[in-house]
């Protein structure tokens, strides 16, 4: 049914120096030095202000926020099991429909928000992600990636990228490489597949403005929307703790990482740089590439320099699945 | 105007719903509860019903959705049946642990393998741990009561607990049976509102579930045993209230039949009871003093009544309707329960199971006098043979 409430216009923002004061992810959790993904709460909360309720799937920003009974949001937030944030969400969302349409809630529609991490959202978590969207709920899901399931230790999931060595997928003796799969593309899993969804797209820490405009822009979509969110982890990805940021600007400079928005059907990109640099220049600062061979990082260039072609969209890529390769 | 009709358990429990101005409502196909949502949707559709219609992509996110708009204060329904109910499971103790008074309505269904259609009860059976007030109806008619009893029971801010309201398969849910439809300002002056007292509300933030230190648990789950202490009082209180209302006779927890002189009793719960009735009444006429006792709530279990009601029986049979493989009576769950329930009593009955009604299996009349022969001998012996009987099933 028809939501008979106006949506919040969120401003866009034109600089850092108009980026709001106030805090509503606030100190006294215990995520770790340089943590990409709390960064990334913090900006997403100056997006969306105070009126929004929060859901986090578990995960990183599930455990290391809210130990001992304590929380650091000034906004109301609820876990959510690791595999239903989409589904909470939507129940939350259709609960206020019907109370506004009834009288029983008197403010404006909250901004809901999920706050899933890679493995919350594209791979338990993918069902109730993609009927969230696909059933048209006004609320933005945001995968922050830190690329591996980081709070149980470091184990791979499907956002992982090739050549990292996780817990679950070290390298050995018979397999050099460790992770021997190549990532799932999040964003292609949601474009062109869900008609409601008409705004998806990727940000990183390394942008700020950048990010907090496109969470704006996603909530004042009525209706479902899509972020992936680049998330630097260093513990998960072993790199010294005061570099998150120049971390997650080399991804962008060598292509690891491309910042683009999906509109209507019209792709925009952001921060291409004007020449490539290889992949091995992100590679090398971080320790869960260490063990790869020459042999294994040209392998990884090929993957990005066939991703690059044309970032967001379906194309061919040059890898063989582990059965081609017995 | 209360009016009468004639209507299916699935039928019935939609209405109940309706009745109970439900405001958002999680679907997902499964038979043999897929009645249920059909109906709904169908008023939803209409304009008769003003809720939010959310087709959940399964069950288990039929229950996140319910409880999810049960957070955030609305008055939640949902429903499943079989594998469905078990696949939702993950997502039953955040609900009773949140407090969030969301009601699934099961139309239960034996769970696979083989793929079976019929009724059993195992599936939400599996989930009686998980902190859910939990009983099973006879009739379309008790089917319909229990919807609105359950939510009235469910949101007293003495329990705040999800509720499975429970009914057999195809034999209630199925098949259609007298119903009278109450006033809307009837159930209206009964039911309240849904007052969720720390809702997911932007103007007064809240944080549910965060995680805690595992000395700080033990704290939280006496508070979730000891609503369940307070729930049958507001049970007592919400049926009596009921039966006034409506002019209904529900027991609370236990309904006797036929057991006053009795000296053998049927201990049984769901739709079967209405064929243990018929068998009760051929038996009195052939001179067998049996009774039957029927339950009303798997949870909170009623310890009390179940004691006091069989503690004048000789012998107890229950029909378990549902499977405790490796179990310590080797058989259902029923007999777990009642002969715990009758242990602090001086003097017991004699208690057996009997593994009847099981992958919709009909509970014939011939198998109920089977175990009333049984029982009968338990009786006079003063002791059972067998703790388990699986009836025409076995060698003898």
């Amino acid at each position: 049914m028809a939501n008979p409430v106006k949506t919040q216009n969120l401003e866009h923002i034109k600089g850092i120096r108009k980026v709001p004061q106030e805090e509503y992810y606030v100190p006294g959790h215990r995520t770790c030095q340089g943590c990409g993904p709390a960064l990334v709460y913090k900006l997403v909360s100056k997006a969306t202000g105070p009126n929004s309720i929060f859901l986090g799937p578990t995960g990183c920003m599930y455990v290391a926020n809210t130990s001992y009974l304590c929380s650091p949001w000034a906004y109301p937030w609820m876990h959510t099991q690791i595999t239903n944030g989409g589904a909470v969400a939507s129940g939350i969302e259709a609960a206020y429909q019907v109370l506004i349409r009834k009288g029983k809630y008197k403010g404006e529609l909250p901004n809901i928000v999920v706050m899933a991490g890679d493995g919350g959202s594209i791979d338990i978590g993918l069902q109730a992600m993609s009927g969230m969207l696909y059933r048209g709920h006004d609320a933005l899901f945001i995968m922050y990636d830190n690329e591996s399931y980081a709070n149980t230790g470091i184990q791979t999931s499907p956002a992982t990228p090739y050549g990292a060595n996780t817990t679950f997928t070290p390298p050995g003796k018979k397999i050099p490489e460790g992770k021997v799969l190549f990532p799932k593309d999040p964003p292609q899993m949601v474009i062109g597949s869900h008609p409601a969804v008409h705004y998806v797209a990727t940000a990183s820490v390394a942008y700020p403005v950048d990010l907090i405009n496109k969470v704006r822009k996603a909530l004042n979509y009525k209706g479902p929307a899509f972020l992936h969110l680049h998330a630097p982890c260093p513990k998960g990805w072993l790199f010294d703790a005061k570099k998150t940021v120049e971390i997650a600007k080399l991804a962008i400079q060598t292509g690891m990482w491309v910042n683009y928005e999906w509109e209507k059907g019209e792709y925009t990109y952001q921060h291409t740089p004007k020449e490539y640099k290889p992949v091995k220049e992100y590679m090398k600062l971080q320790k869960r590439f260490d063990h790869l061979t020459d042999a294994h990082i040209a392998k990884m260039q090929a993957f990005i320099d066939a991703k690059l072609k044309a970032p967001g969209k379906p194309i061919a890529v040059p890898v063989q699945g582990p059965r081609e390769m017995a | 105007m209360a009016k009468e009709v004639f209507y299916s358990g699935c039928a019935a429990a939609a209405y109940g719903a309706k009745f109970s101005r439900v405001e958002v409502i999680s679907s997902y196909p499964i038979r043999p509860y897929t009645g249920i949502m059909m109906e709904l949707s169908k008023l939803v559709a209409n304009g008769d019903l003003d809720a939010e219609f959310v087709h959940g992509e399964g069950e288990h996110a039929q229950v996140s959705i319910a409880y999810g708009a049960s957070a955030a204060g609305a008055r939640a329904y949902t429903g499943s049946s079989g594998v469905g109910v078990t696949y939702a499971m993950e997502c039953y103790s955040p609900a009773a642990g949140g407090r969030l008074p969301c009601q699934m309505a099961i139309a239960d269904r034996a769970l696979d393998p083989p793929g079976d259609f019929g009724s059993e009860h195992t599936d939400v059976m599996s989930a009686r741990d998980q902190g859910w007030i939990m009983g099973w109806a006879e009739t379309p008619q008790e089917v319909f009561d229990n919807t609105i009893m359950y939510y009235r029971i469910g949101e007293d801010p003495r329990v705040m607990l999800p509720q499975f309201c429970c009914q057999d398969g195809y034999f209630v849910s199925h098949i259609p049976g007298k119903v009278i439809l109450p006033d809307q300002k009837a159930v209206d002056e009964y039911l309240p509102p849904y007052n969720n007292p720390h809702p997911l509300d932007p103007t007064r933030p809240v944080s549910h579930g965060p995680q805690i230190f595992p000395d700080q648990g033990p704290a939280i789950d006496l508070q979730r045993a000891q609503a369940f202490l307070d729930t049958p009082k507001v049970i007592a209180e919400a049926v009596k209230d009921f039966n006034k209302q409506f002019g209904r006779k529900y027991s609370p927890f236990v309904e006797e039949y036929m057991t006053d002189d009795a000296d053998i009793a049927f201990f049984i719960m769901g739709g079967h009871a209405r064929t243990a009735r018929f068998a009760v009444n051929h038996l009195r006429k052939k001179g067998v003093k049996a009774g039957m006792v029927k339950l009303r709530f798997v949870r909170p279990w009623p310890t009390e009544a179940v004691a006091e009601a069989l503690s004048k029986f000789k012998a107890v049979g229950t029909i378990e309707t549902s499977t405790s493989y490796g179990g310590a009576m080797r058989g259902g769950n029923l007999i777990h329960e009642v002969r715990a329930s009758l242990y602090d009593l001086p003097k017991r009955p004699a208690v057996t199971s009997f593994m009847a009604g099981l992958g919709g299996e009909v509970v014939t009349l011939n198998e109920f006098y089977e175990m009333a022969k049984i029982l009968t001998e338990a009786a006079k012996s003063g002791k059972v043979k067998k703790g388990v009987y699986w009836l025409g099933f076995e060698p003898d």
